[in-house]
């Protein structure tokens, strides 16, 4: 069956089955493998897009059911040479060591900042509770979404001044 | 042969090529009861599939029936008719929490949703298939309860009203047909002044199962309890509803209850059992210590 | 300067190499700087590639069928009906394979695939590999092995593998390994002890859930007689010798490329998909790939040790510690994988950084059906730490004394003696440690 989405502001017409999860599309069918399998259970928030403006455990998702829908990875946010400010907070503040769930706790961050742009340390411990980290013990992690939220304010003055 | 390199996947847009032609999405309620009638529980129903793909991991290639509710639009919706709340069976969590209807009249329930899963699970996970998965566990089931919910299950042959406590029959099992989809939850509202208490106990904050909860809605007349609500999650085969200690509460004064009575009651009303989130006795000595905590609450809210 | 630009540029200065600290002399390079992780960027874009992002186009999907029992002999495996599902290109049995070899990080015990008449030991034990077109016809076809079995006694506790009667899960009995250890004169030291305190601790198992499972992807290429796997492992050179030495390889048959790791914390040091890659990949001529789920990690893969720990200590009037006897058990499970060096290592550190001049102790690492125990983050010494410390705090506690002041009496000096007999001849910060954490806790004292 076929199904048409928008990830990453491309819009894809894609066949799927049901059996494919909204992860497999991305991973296998687009080449998108910033999405990581942590449980495939919802469980590691390491599968985290944003989908249709929400944090979604991509693992939870049979493809179908993602058709008109509009889908941000990983990737979408933006390249080694232009990494947008909260990938750029996570490598300033240290916050990465295996990095396999920092693409999720990078979209959850983002998407706690876009509705909150001033949060307190426990706003950003609730925006990534969904997202499971083995080997930080997050406060590096936390460091990273805070200067992210400074960095993000300073350029919303900057481009107001 | 020809070594390759390991590279990323590249865009290959051909995973099956199979036509399903029975996973169905429909836009109408009457085309989805046509295609539940057909099926019956030979289909998997599929609401936000938080459940359903937990439940089916490494096996979704076995389901040969889908009925996919995500295009009833319909049922996403939350309305006041006549004094009464209605909430679509396709709600979201997020939105229950988000909602300031649901806030303003149901804060309890509102507060239920937030502390289910996590935020990528709130987004997706549904009140229709909360209720519907019927886990003992299930955290707006208790506060349903408290509220004195009712479903609304329709089927091609015509729509019954059920109220909460008559349709939870057992763990994940309730007293709706294989022809019927819920599509409504029904809550009263009322005049009153409503204060209510919402405790969840797990192991986690985020991502847990509970262990125990409690769900405590009081409406008053004055400093008179005229109405209660109290139910519990994790604490016998479905969620329950304390009848016999709402009874004890009604036309008395909060302040002149014994909180640590009323929790000895709780303790003696319900019937959990060991499992991996808690044993019998740890579950049964913290349903008198919550009782106490969701009447303090409540009398600290009364009384600011 | 606006007081967000100020934060940002101290957090700068914590955390980058862009600016200095004054007065402190430094490297030009590296040492004294904060350096910002070289493949960070890598990560935050999704550009990493993972065990489970590298892939082929005419690759096919590994799933391997597992034990049905934690103890049994195998009498019959019927894969007539899995061998039909459709995509299925080759289902590799024991018998497929006779001349592999058993593996295994310092006790080659576990076998690659469990033959007819041999057994089980635990639930993780590999009796077919499935080799398919898609992952769902591996799925499928894996779920259609018919196995047939002898049950077994089933051992899940290292106690009763011990006793005379217990049936032996390897043949040369259950425990694998015995470590001792003697200092001084123990027995006089107990006599002339002010308090002597016995107690018994117990440890479960903990899994090191890195966040990405084991998976991984082989190519065979016949022409040079060379294997290539992409998986994760810990110990590159000794997963290679261990991979070519079952497989009858030489080392330079076997190339093991290490793709970015998604977490280890030990579980890794294991060979988990290596050597089914290989075989896959060398029988089939194409690209092969095999991911563990969660639940076969966590069933298949090692774990933190359970370690039973029977501590006696003597101490005397002053609050010094005379005597120490330790017996530290292990429950390695169904294979010895690290647990022979575990367990060592875990009672030379029996009595932590505490002096004590007369000791005693014995290890041993046991076999249980459990799922084998390996390396996890302190290598048996975090499950000493709980024993010592609470030893520790109820001796303080008998001598009604602070339990600060009775770890600073008894603390590592320079120039103390391990128990295994090493001198510290420098960097011996333990008592500066524990003074620091009561000035930082506002240490009030502890007594009764």
């Amino acid at each position: 069956m076929q199904i048409t989405l928008t990830v990453n502001g491309e819009q894809r017409e894609l066949e799927v089955t049901p059996y494919t999860r909204l992860l497999d599309l991305l991973r296998e069918d687009l080449g998108l493998t910033g999405v990581k399998e942590g449980c495939g259970k919802g469980e590691c928030g390491a599968c985290t897009v944003i989908m249709n403006g929400e944090l979604t455990a991509s693992c939870l998702v049979p493809a179908p059911q993602a058709d008109q829908a509009e889908i941000i990875t990983v990737e979408g946010l933006g390249t080694r040479d232009n990494l947008h400010p909260i990938q750029e907070s996570f490598v300033e503040a240290g916050a990465v060591q295996c990095g396999y769930c920092i693409p999720g706790m990078v979209l959850a961050g983002k998407r706690l900042l876009d509705e909150n742009p001033k949060p307190t340390e426990k706003e950003v411990r609730y925006g990534l509770s969904g997202n499971i980290c083995r080997c930080t013990g997050y406060a590096k992690i936390i460091d990273a979404v805070m200067l992210a939220a400074d960095k993000l304010a300073v350029e919303g003055s900057d481009s107001n001044d | 042969m020809m070594r390759k390199s390991p590279m990323k996947q590249e865009s290959r847009q051909t995973i099956s090529g199979v036509d399903f032609k029975e996973y169905f999405q429909p836009e109408s309620i009457q085309k989805a009861l046509e295609i539940r009638a057909e099926y019956g529980d030979q289909i998997e129903v599929a609401a936000g599939s938080t459940d359903l793909l937990v439940a089916n991991y490494e096996k979704l290639h076995e389901i040969k029936y889908w009925l996919d509710l995500v295009k009833l639009d319909q049922l996403k919706k939350i309305e006041v008719i006549d004094n009464e709340l209605h909430i679509g069976a396709m709600v979201t969590h997020l939105q229950l929490m988000k909602s300031d209807l649901i806030k303003k009249n149901l804060a309890v329930l509102a507060a239920a949703a937030e502390d289910v899963g996590s935020p990528q699970i709130r987004s997706r996970g549904t009140i229709g298939g909360n209720i519907c998965t019927s886990s003992p566990a299930g955290d707006l089931l208790a506060p349903l309860l408290s509220y004195g919910a009712s479903f609304k299950l329709q089927s091609t042959e015509g729509e019954r009203i059920v109220k909460a406590e008559e349709f939870f029959t057992g763990p994940k099992r309730n007293s709706m047909e294989t022809d019927e989809l819920l599509t409504e939850i029904i809550i009263p509202l009322t005049d009153n002044k409503r204060e209510g208490s919402w405790i969840k106990v797990g192991r986690r904050k985020a991502l847990v199962i509970s262990t125990l909860t409690l769900a405590v809605v009081l409406e008053f007349e004055g400093e008179k309890i005229v109405k209660a609500g109290i139910a519990m999650g994790s604490v016998a085969p479905t969620p329950v509803r304390l009848k016999g200690i709402e009874a004890v509460m009604v036309d008395q004064k909060l302040t002149d209850l014994d909180y640590k009575a009323l929790g000895r009651e709780v303790k003696a009303s319900i019937n959990p059992i060991d499992d991996l989130r808690g044993t019998k006795e740890y579950r049964e000595d913290v349903a008198v210590d919550v009782m106490v905590r969701a009447l303090k609450e409540i009398e600290r809210k009364v009384s600011s | 300067m606006t007081d967000q630009s100020k934060r940002i540029k101290d957090y700068f200065c914590k955390h980058t190499t862009r600016c200095t600290i004054e007065g402190v002399k430094k490297s030009k390079r590296f040492v004294g700087h904060d350096v910002l992780k070289a493949d960070a960027w890598d990560k935050v874009t999704g550009d990493a590639v993972y065990p489970d992002d590298i892939s082929f186009d005419d690759m096919l999907y590994i799933k391997i069928k597992r034990a049905v029992h934690p103890h049994a002999i195998l009498k019959d495996i019927d894969i007539s009906r899995a061998k039909k599902v459709q995509g299925v290109v080759d289902i590799i049995v024991a018998e497929d394979i006779p001349d592999v070899r058993q593996f295994g990080l310092i006790i080659r015990d576990q076998p690659v695939l469990i033959a007819p008449g041999e057994k089980m030991r635990y639930m993780g034990d590999a009796l077919a590999i499935v080799v398919a077109e898609t992952k769902e016809a591996a799925k499928k076809a894996r779920d259609l092995i018919k196995v047939k079995v002898e049950e077994l006694e089933v051992i899940t506790d290292p106690f009763r593998a011990m006793e005379d009667d217990a049936p032996n899960i390897h043949p040369d009995g259950n425990i694998v390994i015995t470590h001792h250890l003697n200092r001084g004169d123990v027995d006089t030291a107990f006599k002339d002890s002010a308090i002597v305190e016995e107690n018994r601790y117990q440890t479960q198992f903990i899994d090191q859930l890195p966040m990405q499972n084991e998976a991984g992807v082989a190519l065979y290429d016949e022409r040079h007689g060379v294997v290539d796997i992409w998986a994760a492992t810990q110990w590159l050179h000794d997963t290679q010798a261990d991979v070519a030495q079952s497989l009858r390889l030489s080392k330079d048959q076997v190339r093991i490329i290490q793709p970015t790791i998604g977490g280890a914390f030990g579980k890794k040091e294991d060979v988990s998909v290596h050597i089914h890659l290989a075989i896959a990949a060398m029988r089939t001529g194409r690209p092969v790939k095999l991911c563990f789920t969660r639940e076969e990690s966590m069933i298949t893969q090692s774990k933190r040790h359970p370690i039973t720990i029977i501590n006696k200590t003597g101490v005397d009037r002053d609050g010094y510690l005379t005597a120490w006897e330790t017996k530290f058990i292990g429950d390695t499970g169904a294979y010895a994988s690290s647990g022979p060096a575990v367990v060592h290592k875990g009672m030379y550190h029996a009595t932590g950084p505490y002096n004590c001049p007369n000791l005693r102790g014995v290890s041993h690492a046991v076999y249980t059906n459990n799922t084998y125990a390996g390396a996890m983050r302190g290598f048996g010494t975090a499950q000493g730490a709980f024993a010592y410390e609470q030893q520790m705090d109820i001796l303080a506690h008998k001598l009604n004394m602070d339990p600060a002041e009775f770890r600073l009496k008894n603390i590592y000096k320079k120039d103390s003696i391990t128990p295994n007999g090493q001198q510290l001849t420098h960097s011996v910060n333990a008592e500066e440690t524990i003074k620091r954490v009561m000035e930082l806790s506002d240490w009030k004292g502890g007594r009764k």
